[in-house]
């Protein structure tokens, strides 16, 4: 998919004397929750050293609680500005897509109410449903 | 704070003293002869890995020196016991008297030494004496890793042939007669088999350890491993290589032994 | 190109935030496009397209930093076996670690710009490739531990702080790794320093007379005064200060942790100027650094003579997980 400019140099670059070495790249989960995170990578003959070597580059410290190792050579990398990054308006996708604050305001003054603070005003009828607007 | 050990009657403490004292001085001598590697082994991650299992022999050391500080309760500090003492009142077994060598000596003494040490500790593992049992429940969990990656390594050795398993046959060779005194059995320890520190003797830990390498053995064609050669002296004896390495390791420390560093 | 139904883009690939210097385009467009990014704070890669002086660059300053940690090894390596207790035993052993780790680290970024590791390992035994002056020196007494995981080291990190924000991406996030390694390094040193400074006078001594040999070495070790305009590794983001400016970072933050010791520093000009808070100092002798840096320093043969041994002598393990061309001494 990549044509140019990948975060990863292309494959067998760094295995330049003929080497049997490849490079893992590490990912590691810090603490419970975490997403995995990106961390390095260790050149290793196989996947079983590889995980040896990840355990000591990123976890002799105590400090991840988790380890993924993958060959460079399985990842599949995207960086397609067309793909990722489309260039027509797509902010009906997002949050910021949908700034009412003007509407709102000729809305209340209509309605001669105020904007509502934390407690219920008594006059109005309690929420049907749960609001999730922001 | 009571001393750990003090319900213990005079022989079995003292059996344990002379137990403690053999696995702390089993762990810090290995350390000494892995970091050796430190900065020289054959692959950058492979040194920070022999690195990391030299520390956490030296940790383990630690401990089982605290413990024994603490049974023995003669003022002596974990420090005072691990330095303080001539080359001939050490107790690791003579396997760990062999020097660095190459790779492949360091993976076989490490896989000879490892695999011993884990059916020691097996028989640990449900001590009677409770402040033994917790430390050995945490240097199990440690040790783990440890027989993974030395496995890694001898099984790698024993099975590419040519020059490297060469070596590996020669490094058998040569530490084979000493392999066993890891578990040769200590003056005392019918104390602490009758106490149920220990779950059973020595000689029957080697005989399980003897087996267990059995099938590794077979599956990669290495001779069996000769008995233990003068199994009275395992613990002592030691070498000169030791003797100057116990010039070293004191060297800074007997500049001024009430000093702090 | 100009195949009639393929999609053409709507917009060029500019407004389209590709990063132009990746198109196929002719070389001084894309020079300029990546010059144009790189001015503007941009980061690169190590897949991207880069000019041969941009990668030339990058590669010499992160291999002389990658053979540094390495290198450097060697002078406290010995120390680990005389430690004087356990603690300080696990604590140097773990240092020693980090800083292979470091190398493991350092020869990674490098390797994927297209130089084997082999390759730069060799050309440093040989001698054709550089590592930092404080590591030809010879480490005397355990005092020397203890200057070295600090004051060394600090000089370091300061080095190593500024280049957190390295236009070459992969070397500064590298960077972020390290730094937060070693700091832990200079703690465990200045704690060594200040335990001896509070015991006896023979320890006492033992530090000043560490500090004494080390001062010099350590003044030199951020290099000559450069002129920033010219320095073509700040022009690409490379690197962000100059070596003076480190050195007066450096001099600002550690030598009044030096003196609160009631330690001395062996160069009479030592001050700071009260009105611009610049540091004085004797002029460094730069002789004395060009001769060390190029392997002529009282340890470096010797260094690497026991690393080409032991190179030699670890070839047949590499032969195993390398295979035969890999593992060539």
């Amino acid at each position: 998919m990549t044509e140019h400019g990948s975060y990863l140099p292309p494959a067998g670059e760094s295995a330049g004397d003929g080497a049997l070495l490849e490079p893992f790249e590490v990912f590691r989960q810090e603490k419970e929750g975490d997403a995995m995170r990106h961390g390095g990578s260790v050149m290793a003959p196989d996947g079983e050293l590889a995980v040896h070597y990840a355990r000591e580059m990123y976890g002799r410290r105590q400090e991840s609680i988790r380890l993924w190792v993958v060959r460079r050579s399985d990842i599949r990398e995207l960086d397609d500005p067309d793909l990722l990054q489309p260039p027509l308006d797509r902010s009906f996708k997002k949050p910021g897509g949908y700034v009412m604050r003007d509407k709102l305001a000729a809305a209340r003054e209509r309605s001669g109410q105020e904007k509502p603070s934390g407690g219920r005003p008594r006059s109005a009828p309690p929420p049907t449903r749960k609001s999730h607007e922001g | 704070m009571t001393t750990a050990g003090a319900d213990l009657v005079p022989a079995t403490r003292n059996a344990l003293s002379l137990l403690l004292l053999s696995m702390a001085d089993d762990e810090f001598v290995i350390g000494f002869s892995d970091s050796e590697w430190t900065g020289i082994a054959p692959l950058l991650e492979e040194d920070v890995a022999m690195s990391s299992l030299a520390q956490d022999e030296l940790g383990h050391a630690q401990a089982l020196y605290r413990l024994l500080a603490d049974v023995v309760a003669d003022g002596r500090d974990a420090d005072a016991i691990a330095f303080d003492r001539p080359p001939e009142g050490y107790y690791h077994a003579r396997l760990l008297d062999h020097p660095r060598g190459d790779w492949a000596h360091t993976i076989a003494r490490r896989f000879l030494y490892d695999t011993a040490d884990a059916v020691r500790l097996e028989a640990l593992a449900n001590s009677s004496f409770v402040p033994l049992r917790e430390v050995v429940d945490k240097v199990r969990r440690e040790e783990r890793y440890h027989v993974m990656h030395v496995t890694t390594w001898f099984e790698r050795l024993a099975g590419s042939g040519g020059e490297a398993r060469g070596r590996l046959l020669d490094a058998l060779e040569q530490m084979g007669p000493d392999a066993g005194t890891v578990l040769s059995p200590l003056p005392t320890e019918l104390a602490l088999e009758m106490a149920a520190i220990v779950a059973a003797p020595l000689a029957e830990l080697e005989a399980r350890w003897r087996a267990s390498l059995a099938p590794t053995f077979a599956r990669f064609d290495l001779p069996p491993l000769p008995p233990t050669r003068d199994p009275d002296r395992a613990r002592t004896n030691h070498s000169d290589a030791f003797r100057w390495l116990h010039g070293e390791f004191t060297s800074v420390r007997q500049l001024d032994r009430g000093a702090t560093w | 190109m100009t195949d009639p139904i393929s999609l053409e883009p709507i917009l060029s690939s500019r407004e389209r935030g590709r990063l132009l210097f990746n198109e196929d385009l002719p070389h001084d467009g894309r020079y300029a496009a990546f010059e144009e990014h790189i001015l503007a704070g941009g980061k690169i890669e190590a897949g991207d397209w880069m000019p041969d002086e941009y990668r030339q660059g990058v590669l010499r300053f992160v291999e002389m930093h990658a053979n540094s940690e390495l290198m450097g090894v060697l002078p406290e390596r010995e120390w680990i076996l005389r430690a004087p207790t356990l603690r300080r035993k696990l604590a140097l052993t773990a240092k020693v670690q980090d800083e292979v780790g470091h190398a493991q680290l350092l020869y990674r970024v490098a390797e994927d710009l297209g130089k084997s590791r082999g390759q730069m390992i060799e050309d440093l035994l040989a001698g054709k490739t550089k590592f930092h002056n404080v590591f030809h020196y010879p480490t005397r007494s355990w005092a020397d531990v203890g200057v070295i995981a600090w004051l060394v080291d600090a000089a370091a990190i300061v080095a190593q702080q500024a280049l957190r924000d390295s236009s070459y991406a992969p070397y500064a996030r590298t960077m972020r790794k390290i730094c937060w390694e070693e700091s832990v390094h200079i703690m465990h040193g200045r704690d060594v320093v200040v335990t001896m400074v509070n015991g006896t006078q023979a320890q006492r001594d033992m530090v000043q007379e560490a500090l004494d040999r080390w001062w010099g070495p350590l003044m030199q070790m951020h290099g000559p005064r450069s002129d920033r305009a010219r320095d073509r590794d700040i022009y690409w983001r490379i690197k962000a200060k100059t070596s003076e400016e480190l050195r007066q970072e450096f001099l600002s933050i550690y030598v009044p942790r030096v003196w609160e010791l009631g330690l001395t520093l062996p160069d009479p000009e030592l001050r700071r100027d009260r009105e611009d808070g610049v540091w004085h100092y004797s002029e460094p002798d730069w002789q004395e650094l060009r001769t060390v840096v190029t392997n002529h320093g009282p340890r470096s043969q010797e260094r690497l003579a026991f690393r080409r041994e032991n190179w030699a002598d670890t070839a047949w393990v590499r032969a195993i997980v390398l295979g035969a061309r890999g593992a060539a001494a």
